[in-house]
């Protein structure tokens, strides 16, 4: 008896022991993992206060700081002309793409028609094909519709936009989650399909709304492959992340890296804060009490 | 208020699954209609359709003699209560029910005054800034139907919203439909599975399987003269007994005669059988439980039967007796009629002999399955 106690005292402390090893060695992983994650931001923010523009040298602390390089920025480049172009980019095609994917994904959760699952599989299908395959043809196009070099954002608003509906299978998951016969009793009380979607649906689908806006407004801002393309090197119709990237060819990098790092960390500005703007209503539940509960 | 006319409605789900056909119904002005069978019976997918929120496959249905089959549930002037409530989750009580009188621009006083007044028949007054969130089960059903009336439709439609509730609450609910019914005064259509319900509701009753009308009548029709062997076993609880046995024609008299006993046919079911010139032949007998009364060895009208299980009910005992060749029978016994000896003597086990009256039975035949005297 007293054998067997001791016997599982034993192997309760052997437990603890091991647990506690087991967590110290997730947590070390983790701390390495979090390192490496956030080094270059921090390496980032920290040379863009760098006096002088030296890339790569080994001090990552600024010897002397200073803010050199936003100054530089706004007086020797366009850089407000190019965020400006980029910004437009990203509310018009927020707006509009979120305008498409929303009610794409309404119509195919909602109306039945012939074809649906056929068009909802080809337009699945479509999208695993990276989207570059199209840039020779696309920028053809836009060439002969003057939709390239300084009127390149119009033409890339119209690119981000014209197949966004093919996105609809996240927010499409979210309205199948909203009972019908909420469509139902708004239409019976007398609503239009519209009025449905504008005064039912779309009040109880804030975060797939704030999803969407977020992900059309940040598309623009990291877009380079389409972009370069279709700005075709114009220096009034770039966007950010092009004319970025000419900073950093060979022979200019050591002139250009500490203002291109300004850069990145104003450019991350926008799109951090939209995200903390409207991240509460990304948790917010709203549908409790719709149908019985 | 308006009539509701539906002519052979015809409701075909993909290329040939029949959900409802063949559905003629005349439904009155102001009267209260209720549509009752089990589930996938083609209640719902019948109301849904006077609603709109249906293709209609054939056939025409009318509101108020205007043929509505290709208007949209909006253009129809008819208000809907549904089974899960379907309250607008985001806003509160009030702009709910206000919400089809905003659609339709009514000034802001007459919105408030119809939404008040109707709160204050559904005794929800003090929830209306209240999301429905906040609100328990019959909450939310009163918020439904006060949303429905503020519409002052043509037509109101209420599709199973009892069935949510417990059955206290149901009972309860169902008690101020009753009344509410005479507030409004307006045209119901009402669907169930629950015949309690539609006896207690209905002006008139439709009772549907499979896509097909059974039965159209006033509660006690259904309950008195059932059509066929489906309306009298569905109608009533619990359900009526059926059995198989002899229907005699001896000197112009009629007898039954099942498990060993034979009883005479009387009243009007007598006349009835000799009307239509029924002779000697095998019938489907039924007797509801309720008909059964204690009887004494040596009756030649008893039958003997031992007792399966005793459902003591408070006011009445369901007996569920093993008769003849172990077909079960449920016999339904007023306490109040019994000595406190009976009672103690009703246990598992027990022969026991019970008899009904002459007047009470129901014929049908086996193959058709329809009813004699109808």
């Amino acid at each position: 008896m007293k054998n067997e106690k001791s016997t599982i005292k034993k192997s309760s402390i052997g437990a603890k022991t091991s647990r506690t090893v087991a967590n110290t060695i997730i947590y070390i992983v983790l701390v390495v993992m979090t390192v490496v994650w956030m080094f270059p931001f921090f390496g980032i923010v920290l040379e863009s206060f760098e006096v002088g523009t030296k890339a790569m040298d080994s001090n990552l602390w600024p010897i002397e700081f200073g803010f050199d390089n936003y100054i530089r920025l706004f007086t020797e480049t366009k850089f407000l002309k190019w965020f400006g172009n980029t910004a437009f980019m990203g509310v018009f095609t927020a707006l509009f793409q979120t305008f498409f994917i929303l009610s794409m994904s309404y119509t195919l959760s909602r109306l039945r028609f012939k074809g649906r699952k056929g068009l909802m599989n080809m337009m699945l299908i479509m999208g695993m094909f990276p989207g570059f395959l199209t840039l020779i043809l696309i920028k053809k196009v836009f060439w002969d519709l003057g939709l390239t070099d300084d009127m390149a954002p119009v033409g890339l608003i119209i690119v981000y936009c014209a197949s966004s509906g093919m996105g609809y299978y996240v927010s499409k998951g979210f309205f199948d989650t909203i009972s019908k016969s909420l469509d139902e009793a708004a239409r019976v009380d007398g609503a239009t399909r519209w009025q449905v979607f504008y005064k039912v649906i779309m009040p109880l689908s804030k975060p797939i709304v704030i999803y969407t806006i977020l992900m059309g407004f940040m598309a623009p801002w990291g877009d380079f492959m389409m972009a370069k393309y279709i700005i075709n090197g114009d220096p009034n119709g770039m966007n950010v992340a092009v004319m970025m990237q000419t900073w950093l060819s060979k022979n200019l990098l050591n002139d250009n890296y500490t203002m291109f790092c300004a850069a990145a960390v104003i450019v991350a500005v926008p799109v951090t804060a939209v995200f903390l703007a409207l991240q509460k209503y990304y948790v917010e539940g709203v549908t409790g009490g719709a149908v019985k509960g | 208020m308006a009539s509701v006319k539906l002519t052979n409605v015809k409701k075909i789900y993909g290329k040939n699954t029949l959900a409802v056909d063949n559905f003629n119904l005349d439904i009155a002005d102001k009267e209260f209609i209720v549509f009752v069978g089990p589930s996938g019976c083609g209640k719902s997918t019948t109301l849904r359709m006077i609603a709109g929120l249906e293709d209609i496959s054939g056939g025409t249905v009318e509101i108020d003699g205007v043929v509505v089959n290709d208007l949209q549930p909006r253009d129809r002037d008819i208000a809907m209560v549904f089974q899960n409530y379907a309250l607008y989750p985001h806003l509160s009580v009030f702009e709910n029910m206000a919400f089809s009188l905003r659609l339709k621009k009514v000034p802001q006083d007459e919105v408030y005054k119809r939404v008040t007044e109707a709160a204050e028949i559904l005794g929800i007054t003090e929830y209306l800034t209240r999301k429905p969130r906040a609100l328990s089960g019959g909450q939310r059903q009163r918020v439904a139907i006060g949303r429905a009336m503020v519409r002052d439709s043509k037509v109101f439609l209420m599709d199973e919203p009892l069935s949510n509730l417990d059955a206290k609450l149901r009972n309860q609910m169902r008690a101020e439909i009753i009344l509410l019914r005479k507030k409004i005064d307006t045209t119901f259509i009402y669907v169930t599975h629950d015949q309690t319900e539609a006896m207690t509701l209905g002006d008139r009753i439709v009772i549907m399987k499979d896509g097909l009308i059974q039965q159209v009548g006033t509660p006690t029709e259904v309950f008195d003269m059932p059509c066929n062997l489906f309306v009298a076993e569905f109608i009533g609880a619990p359900k009526m007994n059926t059995f198989k046995t002899e229907l005699l024609l001896e000197n112009g008299k009629y007898y039954v005669t099942p498990f060993g006993a034979k009883i005479e046919v009387t009243g009007d079911k007598a006349k009835g059988l000799a009307e239509k010139r029924v002779g000697t032949r095998e019938i489907v007998l039924g007797v509801r439980p309720e008909h059964f009364v204690l009887s004494k060895q040596g009756d030649p009208c008893a039958i003997s039967c031992q007792i399966l299980v005793n459902e003591m009910m408070g006011s009445e005992l369901h007996l569920h007796v093993l008769v003849g060749d172990n077909e079960k029978i449920i016999v339904r016994i007023p306490t109040v009629s019994l000595t406190d000896e009976q009672r103690r003597s009703l246990v598992q086990g027990t022969t026991i002999y019970v008899t009904f009256e002459g007047k009470v039975m129901h014929f049908f035949d086996e193959e058709s399955q329809t009813n004699l005297l109808v």
